[in-house]
């Protein structure tokens, strides 16, 4: 079982291998008590969460650990990690910051680089058909997924935000084709309950980066919302698009995780004017809200994370622009401050009536 | 009672630094004849291996980051931060760019530059040219000023492969994305001011520069004499001409200068305080710009900085092209060679290339102990530091200071906590060094 961090790492590589891609995740509700011996409390919270977690022996049972270079925070991560957990198994991933045919390329030659190195720890070559099936298989569960989010459409959603949210984080864990079939089975039986979520005032679409945990979306539903989408690292941002199955894996696999993957970490090209520039960068989120018939977004952004926080203003204009109600939260990884936050959502929500 | 500290600057030692004041007031003056003359004019990152290819398309360069620090230096940050506030951007965003961001603001709300800016304030840009080196925020900001001005961006990335890298196995794509990177920028400039780079022109400039770089590292190890001929607060002046001046005769000529100077006190055994007790090592984070001075409160105690790895020369290498055969892919080798340098030793030792780089520090330049700055908004140079301080007493006892407050932001600083953790690092400093001796 191989413990990894974000949406850019191309886990296909570890299940072709039947290696566990295990997504690392931090506790929202636990305190950090001992990673701030070895990390700045200015470090992303999410990161020193899971590093303190770490240190407390709660990840012991990984064999590796798999690193890419999304932020600072993430980057600098993996030195600190590998020199104070001494994983078995390590690799860091450099992924590119610009979306350039130069950029495909040389991400291509990393994931070959990593494809490598596992076929090393792993002591087993990977074929490109094999590697080819596994990418079918996780193109699978991301169209489940997709699938799965369509009853949210509903009025109200036939499954309520704080459930798929607990789906989300339990999915991250286990091999893919169980979470497949676990998928499937929800999708069963969401078409078949008989008591749906509580049609609520206003229906939401949460963006935000490390969510993995059902305290926030709780408390949202809680304050009377339905959350009927996202735009999150363990949600859409993951499964929102599959990765072609080309001739050569590595070219669909370099153009899924780097291309596809709507994190602010990746600078896309400025397309035309400003406005343009806007609908290139954001347009997407519109056409959930459309999808998905939101009326308010709540803008749920982790501190210290430089990337989202720089985009924050752009965003929340350009979907107030829209006529979409927003609400911005900076938050701590931490559900401490549960009080302040439900006020200032049940303010929001008061605001949509 | 101590009294509170009133000159926020650093007394300089050498007489050749007193001259980069200058030359920094002289950047933005250039910038804004320039925009007044019709010339290109270029929002610009340090680092980022480009400055050459600038000088040679007659761009002129805005350094904006180092802006950000001038603000800092003059105690003219807050208005600017303010207006980035509120504008949306958070408290906790770098604050070199949240400077930027609030001088641009301003300037979009005046329609002009906002009156008394230090040095006459930045031109307005023609073209912004970010860059991934080093950190998030060099390419966010200005993919934000976008709301401001519709100056065209180009973002260039820079990549170096981690420690545990097998360099055999990835030179070779590195060294093709960045020569690939600076072809993109390349196309991208002469796109922008309507002509082609002359090639000769470049090479001409980088051989300067090459110069430039030698005659620097040269006279930095002249500071490993003891005493110690520059202090720490020099460099932080004295980096300026080759961070925002590269390619230039006016750089070239001021590290001549300097060499001489530094090579002159050490010759004759000048230091930079009359009695130099204990050599310290400047190890990590950005300088307070908005506190200098602590450099002179150290070597009230006897402390002098010998030596930084912040803001530290490209040093000079062997780069495997001619330079007159392929001016782009030298460039792209001497970025790469620049960040692999400390790999193979780390490989076989600390596996991390900041740990290599005090380990060979103190080694070479006999330090007693090392301090770094913790700067809350500027976590890139941030993250780490406590790591670095602890996974270094695993090769060599030395005292570790982590000095607390931010790149710019005043509010985030006790000048008395300063002074109180120097006092108590100085005694620790002591101790060690009685102990090594006995």
């Amino acid at each position: 079982m191989l413990g990894y961090f974000c949406c850019s790492v191309p886990i296909e590589f570890m299940t072709v291998l039947s290696l566990v891609p295990y997504r690392i995740m931090g506790s929202v509700t636990q305190a950090i008590t001992q990673a701030d011996t070895y990390l700045e409390t200015i470090m992303c919270p999410f990161v020193r969460s899971s590093f303190d977690l770490s240190l407390k022996g709660e990840y012991d049972f990984l064999d590796g650990l798999v690193v890419p270079h999304t932020c600072d925070a993430i980057h600098r991560i993996y030195d600190i990690w590998v020199h104070y957990r001494k994983p078995a198994y390590t690799h860091f991933i450099n992924v590119p910051h610009v979306v350039q045919p130069s950029s495909f390329e040389f991400f291509q030659n990393e994931l070959s680089v990593f494809k490598k190195s596992l076929e090393r720890f792993a002591q087993r070559e990977i074929s490109d058909q094999n590697l080819c099936q596994a990418i079918r298989l996780h193109n699978e569960n991301r169209g489940l997924l997709r699938e799965l989010y369509e009853l949210r459409k509903d009025e109200p959603p036939l499954i309520s935000g704080t459930e798929i949210m607990k789906l989300l984080v339990a999915g991250g864990t286990i091999p893919v084709a169980e979470y497949n079939e676990l998928v499937k089975g929800v999708i069963k039986e969401v078409k078949e309950r008989k008591t749906v979520p509580a049609q609520k005032r206003a229906r939401i679409l949460i963006y935000g980066s490390q969510v993995d945990d059902a305290a926030f979306i709780r408390l949202v539903e809680e304050s009377g919302a339905n959350v009927v989408m996202d735009d999150i690292c363990p949600g859409t941002r993951y499964f929102g698009h599959d990765v072609d199955v080309t001739d050569n894996p590595l070219v669909g696999l370099s153009r899924h995780y780097l291309e596809d993957i709507q994190c602010p970490r990746t600078y896309r090209a400025k397309l035309g004017k400003y406005q343009e520039d806007l609908d290139n960068r954001f347009g997407y989120l519109l056409d959930y809200a459309k999808e998905f018939r939101v009326n308010g977004i709540i803008l749920y952004i982790t501190r210290y994370c430089d990337t989202f926080e720089l985009d924050a203003p752009d965003l929340g204009d350009y979907l107030r622009e829209a006529g979409l109600p927003v609400l911005y939260l900076e938050n701590d990884y931490s559900m401490t401050t549960i009080g302040q936050l439900r006020t200032r959502i049940q303010t929001f929500l008061e605001m949509l009536l | 009672m101590q009294q509170p500290q009133k000159k926020t600057t650093a007394t300089h030692t050498l007489e050749t630094v007193r001259k980069v004041r200058g030359i920094v007031k002289s950047n933005y003056a250039q910038a804004l004849e320039a925009k007044e003359q019709g010339r290109p004019v270029a929002y610009c990152m340090v680092g980022c291996g480009y400055d050459e290819i600038l000088r040679a398309m007659d761009i002129t360069p805005v350094w904006t980051e180092n802006y950000a620090g001038l603000c800092a230096a003059k105690q003219d940050a807050e208005r600017f931060l303010s207006e980035a506030e509120a504008e949306g951007y958070s408290i906790d965003i770098c604050g070199y760019a949240r400077t930027g961001i609030g001088f641009d603001t301003l300037r979009h709300e005046l329609g002009e530059i906002p009156p008394g800016a230090p040095d006459g304030g930045m031109a307005e840009p023609d073209m912004l040219l970010g860059c991934s080196h080093r950190c998030d925020p060099r390419f966010k900001w200005y993919q934000v000023l976008g709301r401001y001005n519709e100056a065209p961006i180009y973002a260039h990335d820079v990549v170096a492969p981690p420690v545990d890298a097998d360099l055999k196995e990835v030179t070779g794509y590195y060294i093709k994305y960045q020569a690939e990177q600076f072809r993109g920028l390349i196309d991208f400039l002469e796109r922008q001011v309507g002509k082609k780079l002359d090639y000769d022109r470049l090479c001409q400039i980088i051989s300067i520069s090459r110069e430039t770089i030698r005659i620097w590292q040269e006279c930095y190890l002249l500071r490993r004499a003891s005493p110690c001929p520059m202090p720490s607060e020099d460099h932080f002046s004295a980096m300026v001409p080759a961070y925002f001046k590269l390619g230039t005769e006016e750089a070239l000529n001021f590290y001549t200068e300097l060499y001489a100077e530094v090579k002159q006190r050490a010759d004759n055994k000048i230091g930079v305080v009359p009695e130099e007790k204990y050599r310290l090592l400047w190890s990590g984070g950005l300088p307070p710009w908005h506190s200098l001075w602590i450099f002179n409160y150290f070597e009230s105690k006897g402390a002098v900085f010998c030596m930084d790895t912040t803001y530290r020369p490209y040093e000079p290498m062997e780069v495997p092209v001619k330079l007159e055969d392929d001016p782009i892919s030298y460039l792209a080798w001497r970025s790469f060679l620049h960040r692999v340098r400390f790999h193979e030793r780390a490989k076989a030792g600390p596996r991390n290339i900041s740990v290599q780089e005090i380990l060979d520090l103190v080694n070479d330049y006999n330090i007693d102990g090392m301090v770094m700055h913790a700067t809350r908004t500027c976590r890139a140079n941030t993250m780490g530091q406590k790591f670095l301080a602890d996974a270094v007493q695993e090769y060599v006892k030395i005292p570790a200071l982590i000095l607390v407050s931010d790149i710019v932001d005043v509010r985030d600083y006790s000048e008395a906590e300063w002074k109180a953790s120097v006092e108590t690092f100085i005694e620790m400093v002591d101790v060690h060094k009685k102990s090594r001796k006995g």
